[in-house]
């Protein structure tokens, strides 16, 4: 049963939520030596797996071994001591403490007492050796994008030198050349005959960096197989397999519609509290779609998310040619706003609210009482045409995976059709099948008339919503550049470089 | 929660109580009987819970209201003051005419619970101050007013002790029984009760609050008007706590004097807590509680049980409520 070169071996893996299965028998064998990817859709339990591996998590049944050995269950000291170190998705630093500190925390090595210079000195170490920017080491962590943060948490996590690495999704907040930057220093540290395991949406990077894969699908192992043995085709379509593949597509039209027409949005020498580039100006013509392409820290979901008033800013934004005062989301979503934020289930739903409720949070029908027959139904038919899957409208939302809970969203911040939709980061984390649907509903809402704005730090997802990208570096903007700009200009661009 | 939970929050409790009383050198069945006897016993017994009951539950309600909408109001306690303290100023104004002492009391009451809340909610929005500091500080405050008041503006020239001066007898409400000391006031608290959890529930405005309430941030990307939502909770939440302190007088006590409550405010919390935060679960724990206490004198007299013993009984059931609750460390 068990294989002798495997460095981490799951079998059997049961566990479940409540009424929830997340994992039904998974089974993962990562050997010494290898670089394996862990794929899967949204909900098929990838991220509840490797927790389980990490002992943060207890399962129903099945066995951890490390080395052939097995390990105590939900033992979170066991599996750091044996060489099993997890980078979380959320949750690895400490919001309060600045970089500098953080890394010291992660750092097994560090001394009990420790000068400031000497952590500041680490940080350097760091970002020197592994090739990342780690940002100031004495600012917060709390205060730095996203970006930064997974940057910094993959950072602290190496120090310890792990046996076996887990990663869960890295890479999707980092650049195209940092990426690669850290697939070297993954692949150095193979070549040690360390192993690492890592969750990834990106069949690319698995197909150019990976050795051995597998595909858990509901909560079972759906293959393992070597990457050199299958082709992204294959598995991309055993990803895909069941879920509904949007059949609209298609790309739009490259230039905006003819005519002096007021744009949806025109910003103006926009500002955003804790922005520290120029003040950036763009506009986007209704029935027309903008994308912000920037790895994440060069503010362009500040941009963002300052249009949609959740985030104070200085400067000039108009709706349809009406102004409305930065800072103030009722009055952007007064003018006809729309706003899909970074993160959709602290921003965007609300967890412990049924779908129905979070539908309908600023009308529900009746207008002294909520008409609940009504709601359900209207409820009903919009989780319908939104391909949102669950028990009905009145599950809650934290219930929801991922992609299902960013449907929901579309569900409600696209009907009715707004004049402007501004979506930041609107498929991180979701899988193929649902990332395709999000950008095709997207498009859709541009196609119908709305002026779309869309910020991700994803290049081949900007190149495939097909609408004029501009890149944000340190706050700038670049020129508007066609839909057909190459790959790697867009990957210089963002990382600062000159076309 | 789960009906084997709750049950093994009521076993629990009861067995931690079983262990006091026979600690206490008495027998537990006895210290039922009486308990039970002194609470809902005779309709004395249940005038003096009903009687009980109508702080608790306002104070309950109001904090489950404050508590939906993510205000942690602790201040409900001198909130409960300052409407008995407007009760005690407004309704001596009017000797003559009962029926506007009244109406005064019950519009003086909870406007000074709102007032009383009003520094807090002001912090909070502007200069965010963590409202369970201020509505505590406000508390000592309030205590400390009512002392105030009744050895100076408020104090009865005519007594001995310092308390305010006191509403005509044809003011205070009238028994709803014979020999029983509930009135409507407690049926006005019931009826808010169920208006609210009404209005939680299925009105466009509870949802707005719950949301707020949940998910501050996605409530306002949403576009709600949340620091409106909230200080509207964070006033009613006073006003209900105030209106509290004024019925307490108009049915009870018919003055204001030092001290005056024994942390009506804070049990009020506590019964909020174990009711899981919702109006009717607050409600009927509040009914509880106010049971327990109008059985505890019958625990002394009857079961020779310090009377003491009960009021540990709700601070029990909130613990082992937390105990059962608190998930394993496992996420």
């Amino acid at each position: 049963m068990s294989d002798p070169g495997a460095a981490l071996e799951l079998n059997g893996i049961r566990k479940a939520f409540g009424p929830v299965t997340a994992l039904d028998g998974a089974r993962l064998t990562v050997r010494a030596g290898e670089l394996h990817a862990l794929l899967g859709e949204n909900g098929a339990g990838k991220s509840t797996l490797v927790a389980i591996a990490a002992g943060l998590l207890r399962a129903d049944a099945g066995e951890v071994r490390r080395d052939g050995a097995l390990l105590p269950a939900a033992d979170a000291r066991a599996a750091r001591r044996a060489g099993i170190a997890l980078l979380p998705q959320h949750d690895l630093l400490v919001e309060a403490a600045t970089v500098a500190d953080n890394l010291a925390l992660l750092d097994p090595a560090a001394p009990p007492f420790e000068s400031a210079g000497a952590r500041r000195a680490r940080v350097a170490r760091l970002e020197e050796r592994l090739g990342l920017e780690l940002g100031p080491p004495g600012a917060r962590v709390g205060e730095l994008p996203v970006g930064v943060r997974q940057r910094i948490a993959v950072a602290g996590i190496l120090q310890a030198d792990p046996g076996v690495l887990v990663l869960d999704e890295p890479t999707a907040v980092l650049s195209p050349r940092e990426t690669s930057a850290l697939f070297r220093s993954l692949r150095a540290r193979v070549a040690t005959g360390r192993a690492v395991l890592l969750i990834t949406h990106r069949l690319a990077e698995v197909f150019e960096g990976a050795d051995r894969l597998t595909l858990l699908s509901r909560g079972r192992t759906l293959l393992e197989a070597e990457v050199s043995s299958t082709t992204p085709e294959a598995v991309g379509a055993l990803l895909l397999g069941g879920a509904e593949v949007s059949s609209r597509s298609g790309a739009l039209r490259p230039d905006p519609p003819d005519g002096e027409r007021v744009p949806a949005l025109a910003v103006d020498e926009l500002l955003p509290a804790g922005a520290t580039g120029p003040p950036a100006s763009l506009a986007v013509p209704a029935g027309a779609a903008l994308t912000l392409l920037a790895v994440d820290g060069n503010g362009a979901d500040l941009v963002g998310s300052a249009i949609a008033g959740v985030r104070p800013a200085r400067g000039r934004i108009r709706l349809s040619g009406r102004p409305v005062p930065p800072g103030d989301p009722r009055a952007f979503r007064a003018a006809g706003g729309a706003f899909i934020p970074a993160d959709r289930r602290a921003e965007g739903l609300v967890p412990g609210l049924s779908l129905a409720e979070n539908l309908f949070l600023r009308r529900p029908p009746g207008r002294f009482v909520i008409d609940r027959a009504a709601l359900a139904a209207a409820a009903d038919d919009r989780l319908r045409r939104f391909g949102v899957r669950a028990r009905g409208p009145w599950a809650k939302a934290g219930e929801l995976s991922g992609g299902n809970q960013q449907k929901l969203l579309l569900a409600r911040e696209l009907e009715p059709l707004p004049r402007l939709l501004v979506a930041v980061h609107p498929t991180r984390g979701l899988d193929l099948a649902s990332s395709s649907d999000v950008r095709a509903r997207l498009l859709d809402a541009a196609r119908a008339g709305a002026g779309v704005l869309v910020v991700t730090a994803d290049p081949e997802e900007a190149l495939e919503l097909g609408a004029p990208i501009r890149v944000v570096y340190r706050g700038a903007l670049s020129p508007p550049l066609a839909a057909t700009t190459p790959l790697a200009e867009l990957g210089r661009r963002m990382a600062g470089l000159a076309p | 929660m789960r009906p084997a939970a709750v049950a093994a929050v009521a076993a629990g409790t009861l067995a931690a109580a079983a262990l006091l009383v026979l600690a206490a050198g008495a027998s537990p069945a006895d210290a039922f009987v009486a308990l039970l006897r002194g609470a809902l016993g005779s309709s004395a017994a249940l005038g003096e819970t009903l009687a009980r009951s109508t702080g608790l539950v306002l104070t309950a309600l109001g904090a489950v209201v404050a508590f939906r909408a993510g205000v942690l109001n602790i201040g409900l306690e001198g909130q409960f003051l300052a409407g008995a303290a407007a009760a005690a100023a407004a309704g001596p104004l009017f000797p003559d005419a009962p029926l506007a002492a009244r109406a005064a009391v019950l519009l003086a009451a909870p406007l000074a619970g709102a007032l009383q809340a009003a520094p807090a909610a002001w912090l909070a929005e502007r200069r965010q101050v963590p409202a369970v500091l201020s509505t505590i500080l406000l508390n000592l405050v309030a205590a400390a007013g009512v002392t105030w008041l009744v050895r100076g503006p408020l104090r009865d020239p005519s007594g001995d002790y310092p308390q305010s001066r006191a509403l005509a007898e044809a003011a205070l409400l009238p028994p709803l029984a014979a020999g029983s000391r509930a009135t409507a006031a407690v049926l006005l608290a019931l009826l808010l009760a169920a208006a609210a959890a009404f209005v939680l529930a299925r009105t466009p405005i509870g949802l707005a609050l719950r949301a707020v309430g949940e998910a501050p941030r996605a409530a306002r990307a949403a576009g709600l008007p949340d620091v409106r939502l909230r200080v509207g909770a964070f006033l009613s939440s006073g006003a209900l706590a105030g209106l509290a302190g004024g019925l307490e007088v108009l049915a009870l006590t018919g003055r204001l004097y030092d001290p005056f409550t024994a942390g009506v405010g804070y049990t009020g919390i506590a019964a909020a807590l174990l009711g899981g935060m919702s109006t009717i679960g607050g409600a009927a724990s509040a009914l509880l509680f106010a049971a327990l206490g109008a059985g505890s004198s019958a625990l002394q007299r009857d079961a020779g049980v310090p009377s003491s013993l009960a009021s540990i009984v709700p601070a029990l059931a909130v613990l082992a409520l937390l105990l059962a609750r608190g998930e394993r460390r496992e996420r």
